[in-house]
Formats: structure tokens, sequence, C-alpha cells
């Protein structure tokens, strides 16, 4: 049976889906927070993406782009074990460092519409939850799309 | 900050993951002196492989004879480059390793899957640069992750995204130096196909034919990467071809007629030679009636306007997946100037290529029940999905008697060299509601599991007869590469790389690569030393090909073969 949408935190908490070591050995991907990225005036995006302690995740795991263009992140690991961060970039990932109580910096480019998976590839990090996604919203420039009547979606 | 009070260490700035691989980032600057007039006279510079087919005529072939058939045995691995998954990607499982490698002057330029591009030393296998374009992980891909190759001119390198950009990159150091958007993601529209340079012009065709889009091909300013022209395969009303449609209907909208393979292209004629896709919804006929022009057709194209001359539809109304994007390989036959086209239909077509008249059409797979194509062209339909719910099994499947991987044709001995899957399918219409970037088949598919041959056949284009036939156990779904050494290379989806005797067949070499081959080998020269390269990577869209080898190793590796020193 479906689950309705205002059910869904609450029935991960219930189940243990959300957590370290409970229902399942790691949290399941993507059951964080949803956040959203500043826009600045001069369309240069900003956030901030943070490491709890214990948790394994990123917050918010969800992190949204209202467009896509240059996004400058700031990361915080406040857990105490070492982690990591690979990023999706246009032009290469881009990688850091992010030993127990560290703060970095990482600029990315990105398309939009679409959305990207990032992680900590250390051990298993990735698995145990810290993989998180960031959702570039809009559309492709009107130039590139086709010439014919607007469709229907589902 | 946490309630430790402390100051954070301070984690710097995320740096290349490039910078972490010892990548010099960096290569000669070979491509600076890449023109057209040089692409025009690639069959000249053999030790180069300039361009997507090697030549502009499609042929596949290269005067390069140092490994022949009489020393092939002793061809050995000279290196390998390798690069698996990272991260989450789209197609994860269904990513594959398609390209053709490009060489100019010691330098290969390759793309993987997931927008990969690499330059790399193509006598070491060391890597020079890496260019990663991030892909959004929900694209729409219809038949995998992948990527079929590079166009290198004027000091550039260019490819295409699968989330529909074309990129122009620094050729020495990777560096993109110009990005444009040609396609619309949210419509299902997607890019595979490797660029092909023309004058001042790099042209790219789309991908997205199974989403129900309207196919174009797009040109670009190879500087500047201003827009020149777009050409759509399907004619909106009022314009030439239109009336292969419902005149009050919207199927034209999302008719499909994808140029997703690179064109070849005659200086003589200025024409632009491309194969289109499908129609959508694939099976079913009913809700677009017509011929649907111009889908699984030739189209004849001025390269400077975008204008397209003339056509020749090989499946009208086509209702069983049957693109014809396969390549149209341009030659001389008694003095006409001709092409040859493997259709997925089953058909080899030899045309007049100033006019499109038929010269001949001959089968080249022997199971073919969908319907038949007399010797005058005369098309008639026999089996085919037409009643809802109703299975109906023919052959070849959707994926057809050969697909995108490419024939070869050697002048030296006159012969097509084409990849055969023999294998069927079975087709339940089953009508769907259009909507914007969902799947549009209309249809229920399930290519057979069992029962499916392959072969690496050679063909006389003067008279259409079988010169001769290697047997694979399973269709063979990579492109094959001609030589002067009188050698065909062919790689198979169990992993042999192949050399056969281009004049009888027989295998005379062979080298297991771990994984399945469905990518187009290319061949080389560095100090009078030739190379053959292939990329093997099994993926794609496997289930529509050969479902038999779904369960058969994934890879991710590029082999340069050589004759020991």
């Amino acid at each position: 049976m479906a689950t309705p949408t205002d059910e869904r935190s609450a029935l991960l908490s219930e189940i243990g889906l959300d957590k370290q070591n409970d229902a399942t050995l790691g949290r399941v991907l993507a059951t964080g927070r949803i956040g959203r990225a500043e826009d600045g005036p001069d369309g240069r995006m900003h956030a901030r993406i943070r490491i709890p302690p214990d948790e394994l995740v990123f917050e918010p795991s969800v992190l949204v782009l209202p467009h896509g263009g240059d996004v400058d992140l700031e990361l915080i690991n406040d857990d105490q074990n070492t982690h990591c961060a690979l990023l999706p970039n246009n032009g290469d990932y881009q990688f850091i460092w992010l030993v127990n109580h560290s703060r970095g910096t990482a600029t990315l480019n990105l398309d939009g519409p679409g959305y990207y998976w990032y992680s900590s590839p250390t051990g298993n990090d990735e698995g145990r939850g810290l993989t998180g996604a960031i959702v570039v919203l809009g559309d492709v420039p009107p130039e590139a799309r086709l010439d014919r009547p607007p469709q229907p979606r589902p | 900050m946490t309630d430790t009070a402390e100051p954070y260490v301070d984690a710097g700035h995320a740096v290349d993951n490039a910078s972490l691989a010892l990548v010099p980032g960096n290569a000669p600057p070979v491509a600076t002196t890449v023109t057209y007039d040089r692409i025009l006279r690639a069959r000249s510079e053999p030790q180069n492989w300039l361009t997507y087919y090697g030549a502009y005529d499609g042929q596949r072939y290269s005067a390069l004879d140092q490994i022949n058939t009489g020393n092939v045995r002793r061809l050995k691995p000279e290196w390998v480059f390798q690069c698996g998954a990272v991260g989450l990607e789209a197609g994860a499982t269904t990513y594959a390793f398609e390209a053709a490698p490009v060489v100019v002057d010691g330098v290969m330029f390759v793309t993987g899957w997931d927008g990969w591009a690499w330059a790399l030393d193509a006598a070491t296998g060391q890597e020079l640069w890496r260019h990663k374009h991030a892909i959004p992980f929900d694209v729409s891909l219809c038949c995998g992750n992948v990527n079929r190759g590079v166009a290198v001119a004027h000091g550039k390198v260019f490819y295409v995204t699968q989330n529909a950009h074309i990129l122009a990159l620094d050729a020495a150091t990777g560096k993109r130096v110009w990005d444009k958007t040609y396609g619309d993601v949210r419509a299902g529209e997607s890019a595979t196909v490797a660029p092909l340079i023309i004058k001042d012009k790099v042209i790219v065709g789309s991908s997205g034919g199974e989403f129900g889009v309207r196919g174009h091909l797009d040109a670009f300013d190879i500087e500047t990467g201003e827009h020149a022209w777009r050409c759509y395969t399907v004619p909106k009303p009022g314009e030439p071809g239109s009336d292969t449609w419902a005149a009050d209907g919207e199927a034209w909208t999302r008719g499909g007629a994808n140029c997703w393979l690179t064109g070849t292209y005659d200086p003589e004629l200025n024409l632009l030679y491309v194969g289109t896709g499908n129609p959508a919804p694939d099976f079913d006929g009913e809700v677009r009636p017509g011929d649907n022009l111009y889908t699984d057709s030739l189209v004849a194209v001025d390269p400077d306007t975008g204008q397209i001359r003339f056509h020749y539809q090989y499946n009208p109304h086509d209702v069983w997946d049957y693109d014809s994007i396969s390549e149209h390989i341009l030659f001389d036959l008694d003095g006409r100037k001709a092409l040859a086209h493997f259709d997925k239909n089953g058909y080899c077509f030899i045309l007049d290529r100033t006019n499109g008249d038929l010269i001949r059409v001959f089968p080249f797979v022997d199971r073919i029940t969908w319907g038949e194509i007399s010797p005058e062209g005369q098309v008639t339909a026999k089996v085919y999905p037409d009643k809802e719910g109703e299975p109906v099994h023919f052959w070849p499947g959707p994926a057809g008697g050969k697909e995108w991987t490419h024939a070869a044709y050697s002048p030296k001995t006159g012969l097509l060299y084409c990849p055969v899957q023999d294998v069927g399918a079975t087709a339940t219409r089953r009508r769907r509601e259009f909507k914007e970037g969902i799947p549009y088949w209309g249809a229920g598919v399930a290519v057979d599991l069992s029962d499916a041959l392959g072969s690496v056949t050679a063909f006389d284009p003067a008279t259409g007869r079988e010169a001769w036939r290697w047997r694979n156990e399973t269709p063979m779904c990579s492109s094959v590469l001609a030589t002067a050494g009188d050698l065909v290379f062919a790689g198979a989806p169990t992993g042999e790389f192949n050399a056969l005797d281009a004049r009888t067949g027989e295998l005379l070499w062979q080298f297991q690569c771990g994984s399945g081959h469905h990518s187009s080998p290319t061949t080389y020269s560095i100090d009078g030393r030739q190379y053959i390269a292939v990329p093997s990577g099994w993926g794609g869209w496997i289930e529509g090909f050969n479902p038999g080898m779904l369960g058969a190793p994934h890879g991710a590796a590029l082999f340069a073969f050589a004759l020991p020193d």
C-alpha cells in the first residue's frame, strides 16, 4: 500500500531507516532533509552542507539549486570521523578531504535541469548514507527546445 | 560549529580529481594543424585516424599494412587504458564503451560514457588530460549511457554529452572553450553521436527517438560555437514531406527520425549523408498514418545550409523500430558514385549517391520475416504488430540485422564487411497516451533470448553475392575495421577481439579482452609502428541486440595492440 507523503518522515523514523545501525546497517539514501541554495544577485549560488555527528549523512541530503550555473559550497564535517566529498562539476569531479571537525569549500558548475549524486568515497561511506543529491531546477535555453506545440507531461 | 567551540580545521578548497591521478593536464598541440583540408585528405596520412570513420567516405578502411595476414598471429597487447565507474552514474548498469578512438600525430582522443573525454599518449596509453562533464543522473537514455566519440579540428576536440550539449575543448589541455545546449532533456532528448567537421562547422544529431521527439541535425561554428542551422528530419505541416503525416494530427510533433549516428560526406557533391531513426511510437503505426518522412531514411543534406537535397526511405511507415541510422559507405562502383547501407530491416542497399536512385538491394541476414523488398525496391510488409494485445514475432528484431555498429569496405578487395545480428523478437501492440519525457513505444517487446546467431559476412557490392561468412555463436554487435593488410578486425560479445582474413574470412588471431565489444576499433601508426585500438566495455541496449548476453561481464578498457618490437 502506498504511503501518503506526510507520513513518510514519521514512518522512516518508526522503522528506523533514517539512522545508523537501526533497521538497516546504514541509513537509506536521501532520507535526510531538503534544502535550497541561495541565489545571489549575480546569479551565483551559495549553500552549506554539513555532516552531523554519527549520522553519516549530508545535511541537507537533497540540495536544490534554482537553476544551472555556478554554486559555492561550504562543507562542514561535524562528525568525529574523517570523511570526504567527491562532487559533480563540469570539467572534472571536485574532491575534498574532510577530517574530523573541519570546514572546506568547493565550487561547482552544473547544468540544469536534472539531478546529480555526490558522495564520500572512503570505505563504504557511500552505502552507509553519505551519498547526497544536488537537484538543478529550470529548463534548457529556448533555442535548444523543439519547434513544436506544447506537449502534455505526466 | 559544534559544541566543542573549537575552530574548525581548514579543509581548504576542493580540487580537480585528476590532480590526484598524476594526470599532467596537457597534450602536445597536435590538433592545431588539423584543418578541413587535412580531413579531406585523411587517406593520405594513414598514420592517423583523423575523423570518426577514418575518412569522410565512411569506409572504416586503413592503408596501413604492417600488421597483415602473414604476421597477425604475433599481435600482442601493447597497453591498456581503464576507467571504471565513479559513484552513482546514469544508467549505472547499461553504460558501454562505444567510441571510435581518433588519433592525431601520436595523441589519441576518445570519449567514454557519462561525459568522459580523454587525451592519451597513443604509444603508451598514458592519460594526458581528462574532461568530465557532469551528467544528470535522471537524464533520459533509451539505450544506455554511451558516447561514440570525438571530432578534432583547429586545436579543439568536440564531443556531445548525454544531456544534449556539444562541447569544444582545447585539445592541448582538455579545458572547455565553448559549450552549447542543442536538445531538450525535458522532452526526452539526449546525445550520443560523434560530431563531424565539415568546412567551418561541426555537425551533430539528436537522440531520443523512443521518447516521441522531433529529430534534428544542428551545425555550429567551430571557433565560436555560434549556431549555424538546424535541420528537422520530420517536417512541419506545409513543409516538403508533410503530406506523409496526417494533416490534422499531432503525430509529426513526436515523429522521431533522430540522427544519432555520424554521417558521411562527399566533398565533390557537397552532400552530407545521414541516416534517420525510427518513427514514434515505434510499433503503433495506427496513430501515425502515412509513410512518415523522413523517418528510416537516407537524407542527403547540404552542409552549408542544412537543406535536405533528396532522400531515400528504407522503411516507409516503419512498425518494427527499424532505424536507418546506420552509416552510408561511399565508394565507386563501376565508375558510378555509389553508397552502401546495411539497414536494420536486413537488406543492404546500394544507391547512386548523386540522386538516391536504387542500384541494388539484397538481404544480408538469413532470417527476414517482417516482409520483403523486391529487387526494384518495392517494400511489402507482412508481419507487424497491428492488433492491440496480440503478440507478433518477426525477424530481424528491433535492433536489426545490423544496428549502429559499423560495416567496412576495402577498396583493395572490393568487398563490404558487415557485423550481422540474426535475432528475432516478439512485439505486442499496447497503445499508450503520449506524455513528454516518457518512453513512447506503443508495444511490449521481448527480443529472443535464444536461437540468436551472428557473423561477419563479406559481400560483393557489384553483385550482392556473399563472398564469405565467419560464423559466431551469438550476434556480432561491434564495428568492423578493414586494413590493407588484408585483415578484418571484429570484436565479439564474449570478449574476443578477432582478426579475420579479408579474402576468406578465416580466423587468424584473437585476444580475450575480458568484456564484450560494442565499439569501433581504429588503427594508426607512430614512428612506423602500427597499432590497432579497440574499446572493450559491454553494455548499451543489450536487451535489444543480444539479450542472451545480458549477464556478460561489464568492462571499461581500451586496448592497443601491436606487433612485438
